[in-house]
């Protein structure tokens, strides 16, 4: 018993001391499969000071986790388009001083301006991703360009979708013809009645790394976000990335600091270090989400401009959120 | 003659369902491709690479703390405590004699939520102390119904001795009480030990910032694949528990061999 | 005088703060919740509601709570079905061989459950080991859909559970007396006529003691269902999750998870009537 207690002891002051290095540290929570470790680790070595590093899978997480803890206990999150506007209601986030953000030149205007926070007053633009049907075409050779093509019976058990109840919903609802934020029970119940019928084409519902289905081929066939697309087509050359016809889902995530940080000024300095063009470039990189960066863009702003007039933002809906849970429960 | 082959044919297959993951990332920890899909050449590199994971160390060393904390506290109040419910006759006994099996028997989804709850209406700050807060509540009941078990008729004979030679309280429960019961202390320790280490569903609720422990590093990157320098840990963990547990099991059989 | 009161209440003290601070409070709490509406962004409004449970009866979530009870019915029932043969047999087995066993049975317990569930994709995914290992036999010819489904979840489920309804069936088992048995034997009773009238009545209570620690937890395990179900299957504990985490709707979810409570209460009442004890459940 004694000999446990010292194990114990020691093993905490050793902890203790791993800590005590640093010159101060910051409370970062982030999207699962976002920043590289090692990208947080060269930060650490430069500014000395510790990340703690946390991470989420959806905008629903981020706000429950934010709002069920301690004002105080979390600096930096990456909160998308609509929770921002959501934070910003609720009075959850501070407002940002960029003049403590040199590397603030680095953003490409395309980005900025928009209409969740139209002076960006409180959220700078970290990444964008838009939804794209990814096609195997080693077995799968008809043409796909629309939601409504995932239907056929040859694709049962094929296909992996997001497990984003707003973005599958959306895209149930932009394959009849509407837009993503309908809260109208007829067109809703239309949307269920199409998922309830491609389920059974459906192999998985997962956020978290859909382009693992692909890798392995468990399934042909997905609805994912454009870099878990683009990383699925790396190893596996026959993939094809196409843009749904019927519109797509984009997504803008956001540096944004939240209300009462203890460590305003450390996170500035993360905000800055990752907006440094050559550290951006590592991230997009690693994880090709599309850059916001005028320096270290990895989409011609043609392009760009495309995806942003075609995209859609998914959009706060209030208590008619409780309409998607159901359908949402329905499905599975 | 066949019959008992196929008898025992089947108490084999049951431990084969049952060991089968285990061997399975066991073997895997050996194999160079970093997919864990294919084996492809044996390689003994994850074991080092294991230590260059700067974030999976990290989360080991806190689901050790988390562990050894716990079981340490858990086993102490819950020895006394169930001591205290044996001997001792006060109003609510009988109240707190049947709650302490709500931890045991309630969904551990609605132990995590409902700690989770409180958490946030005190406005204590989510992370290691909370987790550690939380496996302690879910270890005690085990710890005391492990004690209990212990406590017997025979402790009371003891202890009435004791009490007529002039004994201290205090000195009857350290010299007396406590070296009988001692068996089921530790395999309370031990219970408590391995809920702790197996739990996931109660530190998914109750961890915050900087408390990433062994299962939220596993859960979060088991869909993505886990890397075999988690394979390489899970197999020196197996190795050394299973060495520890082995050896107090020796050293209790021989203990009680001596008495004999 | 005084100091046995001090001595006392060194003993007695702590288990009373544990039971009401971490036991009673949150329970009670949550309780409380689940009386509360929530606002739109998923802050808490204290006006008074039954809303939350009569939620529950809403069709949609009344089918999920059939299909979830289901899956840990089928799983106990699995569970059941090997336990008991299990049990027959190593009971005429050396006391040695019972108890190296029964450890036996705990050392799997020693890793995450997490990372034993990721044991199991490596095994069932479409190009994984057992599926290799079928197409190379010939046996079959397309690779089988292990996980991704609901088979996938019973399998996780069953493996994760069974310890809990092996170890009181064995218990159970081992002490029904011989000389019944024997007896019954020699009088001309058939093996089935002996399970039914001897080892049945001895031990349901051990049955029912495991089936309550696999019944229960199987509608909770959430991450289960999430990994080898695709999650395309959600079960109760994903439903509350999901209302924690995701929906913002905590006065819900604690009307849920109340309403688990109940149902075990009840299950517990079960096990009671059935001369069960509860410091032998889960056979720990």
């Amino acid at each position: 018993m004694k000999k446990l207690i010292i194990l114990f002891i020691s093993i905490f002051l050793l902890c203790g001391c791993t800590n005590k290095s640093y010159d101060g540290e910051i409370n970062v929570l982030n999207w699962t499969s976002y920043i590289p470790y090692e990208i947080i680790r060269d930060f650490e070595k430069e500014y000395n000071i510790k990340v703690n590093y946390g991470t989420y899978s959806s905008n629903e997480e981020l706000l429950a986790k934010i709002s069920s803890s301690k004002e105080g206990t979390y600096d930096l999150i990456f909160p998308s388009d609509y929770m921002v506007e959501l934070m910003i209601d609720r009075n959850m986030l501070d407002e940002i001083d960029i003049s403590k953000i040199p590397n603030y030149s680095n953003i490409n205007s395309l980005f900025l301006k928009q209409s969740f926070d139209i002076d960006n007053k409180y959220s700078l633009p970290f990444l964008a991703a838009t939804t794209v049907i990814t096609i195997n075409r080693e077995t799968i050779k008809d043409s796909i360009v629309s939601y409504n093509d995932l239907f056929s019976s040859k694709y049962e058990n094929d296909i992996v979708l997001l497990d984003d109840q707003r973005i599958v919903i959306g895209m149930a609802l932009q394959a009849n013809g509407y837009s993503m934020n309908e809260i109208e029970n007829d067109k809703l119940d239309k949307a269920k009645e199409w998922l309830l019928k491609l389920n059974k084409n459906v192999k998985a519902f997962d956020s978290d790394s859909p382009k693992t289905f692909l890798i392995t081929k468990e399934v042909d066939l997905g609805v994912m976000w454009n870099a878990e697309a683009i990383i699925a087509k790396e190893q596996n050359d026959n993939i094809e990335i196409v843009y749904p016809t019927d519109g797509f889902a984009i997504s803008l995530d956001n540096y944004t600091i939240v209300k009462g940080a203890k460590n305003k000024d450390n996170a500035y300095k993360f905000i800055n270090y990752l907006l440094r063009s050559d550290v951006s470039k590592k991230i997009t990189d690693e994880y090709p989400y599309i850059n916001t960066g005028l320096y270290s863009k990895n989409v011609s702003d043609e392009e760009l401009s495309n995806i942003l007039y075609n995209g859609s933002y998914v959009k706060n809906i209030g208590m008619n959120i409780a309409a998607y849970d159901r359908i949402w429960a329905e499905i599975k | 003659m066949k019959h008992k082959l196929l008898k025992n044919l089947f108490i084999l297959l049951v431990f084969f369902f049952l060991y089968l993951p285990i061997i399975v990332l066991i073997i895997y920890s050996f194999n160079s491709s970093s997919m864990n899909i294919l084996f492809e050449n044996f390689t003994f590199k994850w074991y080092i690479e294991l230590f260059k994971n700067n974030d999976l160390i990290m989360s080991f060393v806190n689901t050790l703390i988390v562990a050894l904390t716990s079981t340490i506290i858990s086993t102490i109040i819950g020895t006394i405590s169930a001591y205290g419910l044996y001997k001792f006759d006060f109003p609510l006994k009988k109240l707190i004699n049947s709650l302490i099996y709500i931890p045991i028997v309630i969904p551990e989804i609605v132990l995590g939520i409902s700690l989770l709850s409180i958490y946030t209406l005190m406005k204590l700050e989510l992370g290691m102390f909370t987790i550690i807060l939380s496996h302690i509540a879910f270890s005690i009941p085990f710890v005391i119904v492990s004690v209990r078990s212990a406590l017997s008729s025979e402790t009371v004979y003891y202890e009435e001795a004791a009490k007529d030679l002039g004994a201290s309280n205090f000195k009857i429960f350290k010299d007396i009480i406590l070296p009988v019961i001692m068996p089921g202390v530790v395999s309370g320790a031990i219970l408590a030990f391995t809920l702790s280490l197996d739990d996931v569903v109660i530190s998914y609720f109750t961890a915050g910032p900087g408390s990433n422990t062994l299962p939220l590093y596993i859960y979060s990157m088991i869909k993505t694949g886990i890397t075999p320098d988690v394979n390489a840990l899970t197999t020196i963990m197996l190795t050394i528990t299973f060495i520890t547990l082995t050896s107090i099991a020796v050293i209790q059989s021989r203990k009680i061999r001596k008495r004999i | 005088m005084k100091k046995n009161s001090g001595f006392k209440s060194f003993f007695i003290l702590p288990i009373i703060i544990y039971t009401f601070v971490l036991i009673l409070l949150p329970i009670i709490y949550i309780l409380f919740l689940s009386f509360c509406t929530s606002d739109s962004y998923g802050g808490i409004l204290y006006n008074f509601t039954l809303d939350n449970y009569l939620n529950i009866f809403d069709m949609t979530y009344i089918k999920m709570l059939l299909k979830s009870s289901l899956i840990a019915l089928v799983t106990t029932f699995i569970c059941i079905l090997i336990s008991y043969p299990f049990a027959l047999i190593l009971r005429n087995k050396s006391e040695h061989i019972k108890n190296l066993t029964t450890k036996l049975i705990m050392v799997p317990f020693l890793t995450n459950s997490l990372i034993r569930t990721y044991g199991w994709i490596i095994l069932l995914r479409k190009n994984g080991i057992i599926n290799k290992f079928l197409t190379s036999l010939g046996i079959i010819a397309f690779p089988l859909n292990l996980m991704y489904n609901k088979l996938g979840i019973i399998i996780g489920m069953t493996y994760t559970l069974l310890p809990f309804m092996l170890l009181p069936v064995c218990s159970a088992v081992f002490e029904i007396d011989k000389s019944l048995i024997e007896a019954a034997k020699d009088l001309g009773a058939k093996p089935l006529q002996i399970f039914k009238n001897i080892i049945l009545p001895q031990t349901i209570s051990g049955v029912f003691n495991g089936s309550l620690m696999v019944f229960i937890p199987a509608i909770g395990y959430f991450f289960i269902a999430d990994i080898l179900g695709g999650g395309k299957t959600m079960i109760i504990g994903n439903l509350i999750k999901n209302q924690f985490l995701t929906a913002r709707n905590w006065p819900f979810g604690s009307a849920i998870a109340i309403f688990l409570i109940i149902i075990t209460f009840a299950l517990v009442k079960v096990y009671k009537k059935l001369g069960g004890k509860m410091e032998e459940l889960g056979g720990l």
